[in-house]
């Protein structure tokens, strides 16, 4: 069961306002543990799920480049927000707002990576939506991989151009702007 | 950490497992998490409850961790993620929300204080150096003043000195002249003396002497004339020998006076350009010492 076989249905799923998705990873992006939340939402089993790697629930129209920036700035050590569309197994879409943080032992050695996820509001899902389907526009017609994380990445950077501000502080913007 | 239970996972096999995630999130492993517990009633739902728990303290203790280091960085827009978080983890949570809040505030009137310091500094730097220009211009134009007065006051005195040398020349000149004048009145006397001697040989010779008695006579007029005259000459004299001793005070006045101006300009001249006795430098030196402290002192603050 591999996600490329799952088909999107373009059903959309949502999960309640006060559940946290949680999911821990090795640091290959291996999961290593997940919570009830997870497996419902993604109609997974426990079994189906650990020991595969995250990729698992990735969704056709999220932008290579997003992952891209993700695993750079977690590479640096950093925790990343990011708005994420996922598809669950049986086709349907959710989408969450993820902070990914690394975790470390005592001694500052990497033992993976922790995810806990929130429901995003509806209004910062249009905007980042929007954002997203500008940056695919570009990915798409790249045929190599790396050509097209690089398109993607072109558009963002130029998104925040415009607007003036970090991946970071628009991240802000986008979830105080929408706040409920 | 495998989910998958071992098998025969019985209730005391449950109950160790979940002991050991307990003291491990105890000591701050909150990686840890409790694997699937087998079928004994309640032990699903135990491991639930147990990883639910675990979850939400592991989120609690990322948020707060990157929360306060993100204040501590400066990034304010990063505020603690309160979602998902209840009861008294959302309490703490605002409190840290509130907390990064002040810094926040705090952090901009630092910054506005900082902004301003620096503007004062920018105005102090400027003004301090239009002022020291200023003084540096004053002072060389002082000095120049200074300097030209100095030069007026010493020909001024030469000039005094050599009016006094004339003055004081007439005043030998007119005493010569009553020396001559003096020599004048005693020719007269014994002239006058010797008309009257010639006056009485002259009566005494009768007729013969008669016209010798007229010249006599003469004689003795113009001898009384020269003595007259002579004293006219020495009221003359007199009024001169006045007039040169009041010129004389009142040059030596002036002079004196001029002496004291040239001091008093020596002073000026030294307050400007410095002294060869005083090591502080006159006005300009000082201009240029505070312009230089100032310029330490605004970088010291542009740094700071």
């Amino acid at each position: 069961m591999r996600a490329t076989e799952v088909r999107p249905t373009g059903v959309e799923r949502t999960f309640g306002e006060d559940e946290l998705i949680v999911t821990k990873t090795d640091p290959r992006g291996v999961i290593t543990y997940t919570n009830d939340v997870f497996l419902r939402v993604s109609a997974l089993t426990e079994e189906q799920a650990v020991g595969r790697p995250h990729s698992l629930i990735r969704h056709p129209d999220m932008p290579r480049a997003v992952f891209q920036l993700l695993w750079d700035t977690l590479g640096r050590r950093q925790e990343i927000f990011a708005y994420v569309l996922n598809l669950a197994v049986d086709g349907a879409h959710y989408w969450v707002f993820a902070h990914i943080t690394p975790s470390f032992d005592r001694t500052g050695r990497l033992l993976g990576y922790h995810s806990n996820r929130r429901r995003p509001a509806a209004a910062a899902v249009q905007t980042v939506g929007s954002v997203y389907a500008r940056m695919l526009d570009e990915e798409r017609r790249r045929s190599r991989t790396p050509d097209a994380v690089a398109a993607g990445t072109a558009v963002l950077e130029q998104i925040l151009g415009e607007h003036g501000r970090t991946y970071d502080e628009l991240v802000w913007d986008i979830t105080d702007g929408s706040a409920r | 950490m495998r989910s998958v239970p071992p098998a025969g996972t019985g209730p005391e096999d449950a109950i160790r497992l979940v002991t050991e995630v307990c003291e491990r999130a105890a000591n701050g492993d909150l990686e840890a998490r409790v694997p699937a517990l087998g079928d004994t009633a309640g032990a699903p739902e135990l491991r639930v409850a147990v990883n639910g728990l675990l979850d939400h303290i592991d989120a609690f203790v990322r948020e707060s961790g990157a929360a306060s280091t993100a204040a501590a960085e400066g990034r304010f827009h990063r505020h603690f993620l309160t979602q998902g978080l209840d009861g008294a983890y959302r309490t703490a949570a605002e409190q840290i929300t509130h907390a990064n809040q002040v810094m926040s505030r705090t952090a901009a009137q630092f910054a506005d204080a900082a902004r301003a310091r620096q503007a004062l500094a920018d105005e102090l730097e400027s003004a301090v150096l239009t002022a020291s220009e200023q003084v540096a211009t004053a002072a060389t134009e002082m000095g120049r003043s200074a300097n030209g007065l100095a030069d007026f006051a010493r020909s001024a005195v030469t000039d005094a000195e050599r009016g006094l040398g004339t003055v004081s020349s007439l005043r030998t000149s007119s005493e010569e002249i009553r020396h001559a004048v003096d020599l004048i009145n005693q020719v007269a006397a014994q002239t006058r003396l010797l008309a009257l001697n010639a006056t009485i040989e002259a009566a005494r010779a009768g007729s013969a002497g008669r016209g010798f008695s007229v010249v006599a006579s003469e004689v003795k007029n113009l001898a009384n004339e020269t003595s007259s005259s002579s004293e006219e000459i020495m009221n003359q004299v007199n009024t001169v020998q006045q007039s040169a001793a009041d010129a004389i005070a009142v040059l030596e006045a002036v002079t004196n006076r001029i002496r004291e101006m040239s001091d008093l300009v020596d002073g000026i001249a030294v307050a400007v350009d410095g002294g060869h006795r005083s090591g502080d430098g006159g006005l300009s030196r000082l201009a240029e010492v505070l312009r230089s402290e100032v310029s330490r002192f605004v970088t010291t603050i542009r740094q700071s």
